[in-house]
C-alpha cells in the first residue's frame, strides 16, 4: 500500500492511498468516524473514465490534541479489530 | 473498543448460505460484501494451446468456455499470478466435458464435472493445454468466487392492531429474514419471539403468517442477512473468511505505511 | 450452439445442469414440467431459469457445413 500525503497540518490530513478502491476506503472512513478524537473523516475517488486523479484521497480532520495521523493509524487498528471480532464470531457459528 | 459481533446461521450449505451478522455498520457489511465478490482470488483457465481443435466452434470460442469452469481453489496454498497447467484431450464422437480436464496439481480441478464444453462428431478431436492463473474478480469476472453476494436488513414485524373488516385483503409479500417479536399473534404454533424466520417459510406473504392482523414492518439497524453463494471454488465458510483476511490485511499494511 | 457455462446476468453455473435438464423436458417419453425439474435442479433465480429454457443446441445443425 502506497501512501502519499497531499497536505498536513497538526489536525488535518489529506492522503493519497494508491490501489485501493470503495471496498477498503469506504470501510476505513466509517472505522474513522467510529474513532475518538476524529470529527470528520471522508475520502474522494474517481472513476478511471474521468482521467486525472483516481487514487482515492483520504481527509482526515482532527479534535485539537490529536494528531491525525495518529487518528489514521488508530483507524487502521480498528478495523484491524473489526476483522478479528468478526471472523471469531463467524467461525464460533459456522 | 469494537463492538462484538454475533453470527447466526439461518442456512448452512457447502456452496449457498445465509447469515445473520449484528451489529454491523453498513460499511463493514459493505466492505465484506465487495471483497467477497472482487477480492479473492479464484484459479480461472487464461491462456489456451491448441494442439488440435477441429470442432465446429473456433479456439477462442472453447478458449472462454474453459476459462468459465470453476476450478477449486485451496485457501493459502497458492500465491496471486500462480499458474497450474491443465489438458484436455477427447475425440468424437462424444461431448467434452469439463470433468475430462486433467490438472497437473491435484488441488487445482474442475468444481464441476458436467460442463458440456463441445459436443464433437465422428472424426472431430479437441486435444489442448490451458494455463489457469490465480486473480481476483476485479481482473475478470471468471476469477469471482462468489456469486450472488447480498445482504439486507433484518426485517421484524409489529402487529398495530386488528385488520378492519371491510379492508382489502391483498396478499403483503416480504423477502428476506424476519425476527419473530409477535409470536403470539403468529399462525404458526412452535413460533417463539427472537426465531428467525426466512421469508419463504410462510410463502413470502405475511398474511400467511399473522392473519387478519394489520401489520407494520421495519428493518432492524445495524442488523445484516447476508446471503451468500459460491462458484464451487470453495466453500461459503473459506469465502466469507478469505473476505474479511483481505480487508484485515489491507488494514494492517495501511497500519506498517503510517507507522513509517 | 453449446449452452452458455454460466448465467450471463448473475454468472452462476448452470452448464452443469443442461444435460439432465434437456433429458427431462425435452427428449424423455414424458417430458416433465421445466418448472419442477429446474426447482428440483436448484436453478432457482429467473436469470438462470432462462438460460436453459431459452437454450437450443445447434451443434448437430452446423455440423454438416463444416
Amino acid at each position: 500500500m502506497e501512501l502519499r500525503v497531499i497536505e498536513k497540518a497538526d489536525t488535518m490530513l489529506s492522503i493519497e492511498v494508491a490501489g485501493e478502491d470503495h471496498t477498503f476506503m469506504n470501510v476505513l472512513k466509517g472505522a474513522l468516524l467510529e474513532t475518538e478524537g476524529v470529527t470528520a473523516a471522508t475520502y474522494d475517488v474517481n472513476p478511471e473514465q474521468s482521467g486525472g486523479q483516481t487514487e482515492p484521497i483520504l481527509t482526515i480532520k482532527t479534535e485539537e490534541n490529536v494528531d491525525a495521523l495518529d487518528a489514521l493509524e488508530d483507524g487502521a487498528e480498528r478495523v484491524i479489530a473489526k476483522s478479528q471480532n468478526f471472523r471469531e464470531a463467524f467461525e464460533a457459528a459456522a | 473498543m469494537t463492538e462484538e459481533y454475533e453470527v447466526e446461521f439461518v442456512d448452512l450449505g457447502e456452496r449457498e448460505a445465509t447469515f445473520l451478522v449484528r451489529p454491523i455498520t453498513p460499511a463493514f457489511a459493505n466492505g465484506i460484501r465487495r471483497a467477497m465478490i472482487a477480492d479473492v482470488p479464484t484459479f480461472s483457465i487464461d491462456t489456451v494451446r491448441f494442439i488440435e481443435n477441429s470442432s465446429v466452434m473456433f479456439d477462442e470460442q472453447l478458449g472462454l468456455r474453459l476459462g468459465l469452469v470453476p476450478l477449486s481453489t485451496p485457501p493459502g496454498e497458492f500465491e496471486e499470478g500462480e499458474e497450474v497447467t491443465l489438458s484436455l484431450d477427447v475425440e468424437g464422437p462424444e461431448t467434452a466435458y469439463s470433468g475430462d480436464l486433467v490438472a497437473s496439481d491435484p488441488m487445482v480441478e474442475p468444481a464441476d464435472d458436467n460442463i458440456p464444453i463441445i459436443d464433437l462428431k465422428d472424426g472431430q478431436r479437441l486435444e489442448l493445454e490451458a494455463d489457469a492463473v490465480l486473480d481476483s474478480g476485479r481482473e475478470h469476472a471468471k476469477h469471482q468466487g462468489g456469486v450472488a453476494v447480498s445482504y439486507r436488513h433484518l426485517q421484524t414485524v409489529e402487529v398495530v392492531g386488528e385488520r378492519g373488516e371491510f379492508a382489502a385483503d391483498d396478499p403483503h409479500v416480504l423477502r428476506g429474514v424476519i425476527e419473530e417479536q409477535e409470536a403470539d399473534a403468529a399462525a404458526d404454533a412452535d413460533a417463539q419471539n427472537g426465531d428467525l424466520v426466512p421469508t419463504d417459510a410462510f410463502d413470502n406473504d405475511l398474511t400467511n403468517r399473522y392473519p387478519e392482523k394489520e401489520l407494520d414492518v421495519h428493518d432492524i439497524e445495524d442488523a445484516f442477512v447476508f446471503n451468500v453463494e459460491t462458484d464451487g471454488s470453495f466453500d461459503v465458510e473459506t469465502l466469507v473468511l478469505e473476505a474479511v483476511g483481505s480487508l484485515e490485511t489491507r488494514a494492517d499494511e495501511l497500519k506498517e505505511a503510517v507507522q513509517l | 450452439m453449446m449452452v452458455p457455462v454460466r448465467c450471463f446476468t448473475c454468472g452462476t453455473v448452470v452448464g452443469e445442469h443442461w444435460e439432465e435438464f434437456k433429458a427431462r423436458t425435452r427428449e424423455a417419453e414424458e417430458p416433465e414440467d421445466p418448472e419442477k425439474v429446474l426447482d428440483e435442479l436448484g436453478v432457482e433465480r429467473h436469470c438462470c431459469r432462462r438460460m436453459l429454457v431459452s437454450h437450443k443446441d445447434l451443434v448437430d445443425i452446423v455440423a454438416p457445413y463444416q
